[in-house]
């Protein structure tokens, strides 16, 4: 049974991460294959990856509901430690895993038409299957190493990606804020690792996740608690949760397929998916638990008010997305497992759908308009209707300027880290003038250097 | 004559030749033929040697330096340093084939081929006195490059932060060599001198300030290849890691982890490329000597990979630099210069090789950093914390640069017409070592393997040095 489980996995994981080689291999050697090979290619990986964990869940499904853990050797064969490939499977990641590659398939063949002869075509699909190797890394893996490789590749991805139209200075921008919020992501989920490798003397993740259904970690106690925190702090990077949620309008910059298959329905449930994994983890640690559950409240409460007062579709839909993915958080933290999953696969599947037909809303509207005669009358929401007037009015300006969430990171983060940072620059110049006083040229450098 | 011999006459022979050459009236550009032939072939001899297990023993041993540490093996190839020899020899190509045609002449090829050639004998060596003498010579082939009069001030810092540390290192050595200091403070005090020495010499916090000045307003060029081999590891790991206490090594990781993290925040913030990519290379240079606290086998291979793979790494990302400033002039990062449309190549080997210098996965670096973490989590899990924020500052700098060098409008770029791409042989030159550091990222295997072998190799002799009334050896 485990010899088909374990070449069905790797062909599932492989697959789009031979797209990645293949793709960024050309690239790299500045011969892109042409639209109709690349999308041939992008088809069929991601039709292999999906057939691949499709078949996995239903032989692993069927057979049983424990966990399982697929090891493909290390890199060192003289020494124990440092990285060994290991994916732990059961049915919530195979599950997982294979909606992840229905959903790129799905991504894959509509954008082959949206991004035709777009000069960044290829570079678009190099970027996709970076994605999708990075999620269904996520899915699958089976000990920290792993997950890290694919929480990195979704991460960068994701920013290069709302830096495709990098010719936009804007777009550029917004996506090295959404980078910095994804480092301060990755940061605290290598510090989880850290930490589990230091209390436990391990990084494989059964020991978080348990070893199937309802059984428990191996952690308990203050350790367990730190190590969930530093995972929920990760999740809520990655998953836009409060207070990192500032920088999921500004992901928009780039083109719909990919708001579609990152702030839609792969990537933000990404963090959410590592929740349910860690379920097991949580039970051990109600605080974190409890912390868990507030933030995804309080993320539902603050973005549902807020995609109320967007004003171009894509952010909308983002925040609607984040609603959503707020809920699903507080679910898991109640222990709603099965109908956290079931939320997660229906509202991804949905919200991709939603924003894949963003960029017809205009002729949708009219469609409807030429339908009923006239112009479809504004609906007043519940919420608008139940809100006092000044209420409303306070909530209107929070929702408006997205929480002032962006102001409070510069604010508390961005300057002092920068202020800092620039007197130590002026340190260290004085460090040099110290040595040699009265000794700097005025103008210094020129683009006539020599540099051999 | 043994195998060993012949190879390692033939590594020396090749930049000789070079530097016979250049004092021959031979056309600049043939010269610079000449010189990418001979580090091409000096590259596959090093690899060579490198996978050759039966020359990782090779020595030549003299009683001519027998008073001075590590003197014995004047000569010594092991599992250590046959590592390191590609890494010479590919720093050498990487500059000879990149650097623009106008800005590398007779006296520069010269000057690349000897510092190469002291960097491969520094590497050769264990003894104290001839890594002193090499150490000298080193220095003086930098200042050297910064002879001319714009660049005197840096010149005089240089001479100033290396003078010292070469004084600091010369009279520990002396210290150490003394009749009677073994076991006494004196000895003690010498280890700190060359201590000191070693970390001005890499640039570790406080003694740094010397590198983002000489990145930014001295010469990139010859600061890459004085410093991307990192001469003040080696001599750390020759002269002080067999004998130094665990006290004096957890302050050498303390103070590096310390450089890791400031040099990563600082580069953040740089409005200069070239300022940038000095605080870059002082983050991750930094790393090596964090491996080097010997808590652990994984975290000292760790610290040996991340040597090399920040050596390449960053020595690819500096010329990446050095080459757009041929087509632009300096550049700042305060603004987006764009371009990447007409240089896409520099672009994606820029960002793979920046990438590689923050350990991202699928890179060499990730490796290094991921070995250097897991070994280090039990007995110094501030190690692991700390690689941590810098592997997260050091990703953010670099993108940075990235969106600021290539990303944006192009609307100051030269006219349309005007080629700006990469010419074949600095294209293949950044897709080689590309495709090096992404292929021994993802098939590391037999190079974590020498790492592992290296890192028991210094840890079994660290052991015998320090079993009680040892005297002080040197060496390894």
């Amino acid at each position: 049974m485990s010899v088909p489980l374990t070449w069905l996995v790797l062909a599932g994981v492989g697959s789009p991460a031979v797209l990645l080689a293949l793709l960024g291999g050309a690239s790299l050697l500045n011969r892109p294959l042409p639209e109709r090979w690349t999308a041939s290619l992008a088809g069929t990986s991601m039709t292999v990856a999906f057939a691949a964990f499709f078949v996995a869940f239903v032989v692993r499904g069927t057979a049983t509901t424990g966990t399982q853990l697929l090891s493909y050797g290390a890199w060192s064969t003289s020494h124990e430690g440092g990285i060994a490939l290991e994916f732990l499977v059961d049915r919530l990641s195979l599950a997982f895993a294979a909606l992840s590659a229905a959903i790129a398939g799905v991504v894959s063949a509509f954008s082959n038409r949206y991004l035709h002869r777009e000069p960044g075509y290829n570079r678009y699909f190099v970027l996709l299957a970076m994605f999708v190797t990075g999620m269904l890394l996520i899915a699958v893996a089976g000990n920290v190493a792993v997950l890290f490789v694919g929480w990195e590749f979704v991460g960068l991805s994701s920013a290069l990606l709302v830096a495709f139209f990098h010719e936009r200075p804007a777009a550029v921008a917004n996506a090295f804020r959404v980078f910095s919020v994804y480092r301060i992501s990755d940061a605290a989920m290598l510090a989880a690792a850290v930490l589990l490798r230091h209390v436990a003397g391990t990084d494989s993740l059964s020991l978080l996740f348990g070893s199937g259904a309802g059984t428990t970690s191996g952690l308990a106690g203050p350790n367990a608690t730190i190590i969930a925190v530093l995972l929920i702090v990760a999740v809520a990077g990655k998953s836009a949760l409060l207070p990192f949620s500032s920088w999921l309008p500004r992901a928009m910059e780039g083109p719909t397929p990919s708001s579609a298959v990152y702030y839609g329905s792969l990537s933000i449930h990404a963090g959410c998916f590592l929740l349910l994994r860690a379920a097991p983890l949580l039970e051990q640690a109600p605080m974190a638990r409890l912390l868990a559950g507030v933030l995804g409240a309080a993320t539902a409460v603050f973005a549902g008010i807020t995609t109320r007062v967007q004003s171009d579709v894509k952010s909308s839909l983002a925040y609607a997305s984040l609603t959503q993915v707020g809920l699903i958080v507080v679910e898991i933290a109640i222990g709603w497992y099965t109908i956290a999953f079931v939320h997660l696969a229906g509202h991804a599947c949905f919200r991709l759908l939603q924003f894949l037909s963003a960029p017809n809303v205009l002729h949708d509207l009219h469609g409807i308009e030429d339908a009923i005669g006239d112009r479809p009358s504004p609906v007043d929401g519940f919420l608008e209707a139940v809100t006092l007037n000044c209420a409303r009015r306070r909530l209107f300006l929070i929702a408006l300027e997205r929480g002032f969430l962006d102001s409070a990171l510069d604010r508390v983060v961005v300057r002092p880290f920068t202020r800092l940072a620039r007197r130590l620059t002026l340190v260290d110049q004085w460090l040099c003038d110290a040595v040699l006083p009265a000794q700097r040229p005025v103008a210094v450098g020129s683009s006539e250097d020599r540099d051999e | 004559m043994s195998d060993g011999w012949l190879w390692l006459a033939a590594l020396i022979a090749l930049p000789a030749l070079v530097i016979g050459a250049s004092t021959l009236r031979l056309d600049v550009e043939h010269l610079r033929r000449l010189a990418v032939a001979a580090a091409l072939a000096m590259l596959f001899v090093a690899l060579g040697v490198a996978v050759s297990p039966s020359l990782h023993d090779f020595s030549i041993l003299t009683s001519a330096l027998s008073w001075a540490p590590g003197g014995e093996a004047i000569v010594r190839i092991d599992t250590l340093s046959a590592t390191l020899l590609p890494l010479a020899a590919g720093l050498w190509v990487l500059t000879v084939a990149v650097t623009p045609r106008a800005a590398l002449d007779r006296r520069g090829l010269r000057r690349t081929a000897l510092a190469t050639l002291v960097t491969l004998a520094s590497f050769l060596t264990e003894s104290a006195v001839v890594l002193l003498l090499l150490s000298v010579a080193s220095v003086w082939t930098f200042l050297s490059a910064l002879a001319d009069p714009a660049h005197r001030y840096q010149r005089r810092v240089v001479a100033v932060y290396l003078g010292f540390s070469t004084l600091l290192f010369a009279v520990g050595v002396a210290v150490l060599v003394s009749p009677g200091a073994q076991g006494t403070t004196i000895e003690k005090a010498g280890m700190w001198l060359i201590v000191v020495a070693a970390l001005v010499r890499k640039g570790i916090v406080p003694f740094h300030a010397w590198v983002p000045e000489v990145f930014d307003h001295g010469r990139l060029g010859p600061a890459i290849l004085f410093n991307a081999p990192q001469l003040g590891a080696y001599m750390t790991v020759v002269l002080i890691v067999p004998r130094a206490s665990p006290e004096m090594l957890r302050i050498i990781a303390i103070l590096a982890l310390g450089t890791a993290v400031y040099g990563a925040a600082l580069a953040l913030v740089q409005t200069s490329a070239r300022r940038a990519c000095g605080y870059l290379f002082m983050s991750q240079s930094a790393l090596v000597m964090a491996g080097l606290d010997c808590t652990s086998v994984s975290a000292l291979a760790g610290g040996l990979l991340v040597w090399l793979s920040a050596g390449l790494a960053f020595a690819g990302l500096a010329r990446c630099v050095l080459v757009l400033e041929a087509r632009r002039g300096r550049l700042d990062l305060t603004t987006y210069h764009g371009g990447y449309e007409r240089m896409p190549l520099l672009a994606i080997s820029f960002l793979a090789m920046g990438l590689a210098c923050t350990g991202f996965p699928g890179t060499l670096g990730f490796v290094g950093q991921e070995l250097l973490v897991d070994g280090a989590v039990d007995a110094f899990p501030v190690m692991g914390f700390a690689v941590v924020v810098a592997s997260a500052l050091t990703g953010l700098a670099v993108l940075r640069m990235y969106f600021s060098l290539f990303c944006g409008r192009s609307e100051a770029l030269a006219h349309a017409s005007m080629r700006l791409g990469l010419r074949p042989r600095e294209a293949w030159t950044f897709v080689a070592l590309v495709l090096a550091l992404v292929g021994l990222g993802i098939a590391p295997r037999a190079l974590v393997d020498s790492r592992f072998a290296a890192s028991d190799e210094i840890l079994r002799q660290r052991q015998e040095n320090m079993l009680p009334g040892r005297q002080f050896s040197g060496g390894r």
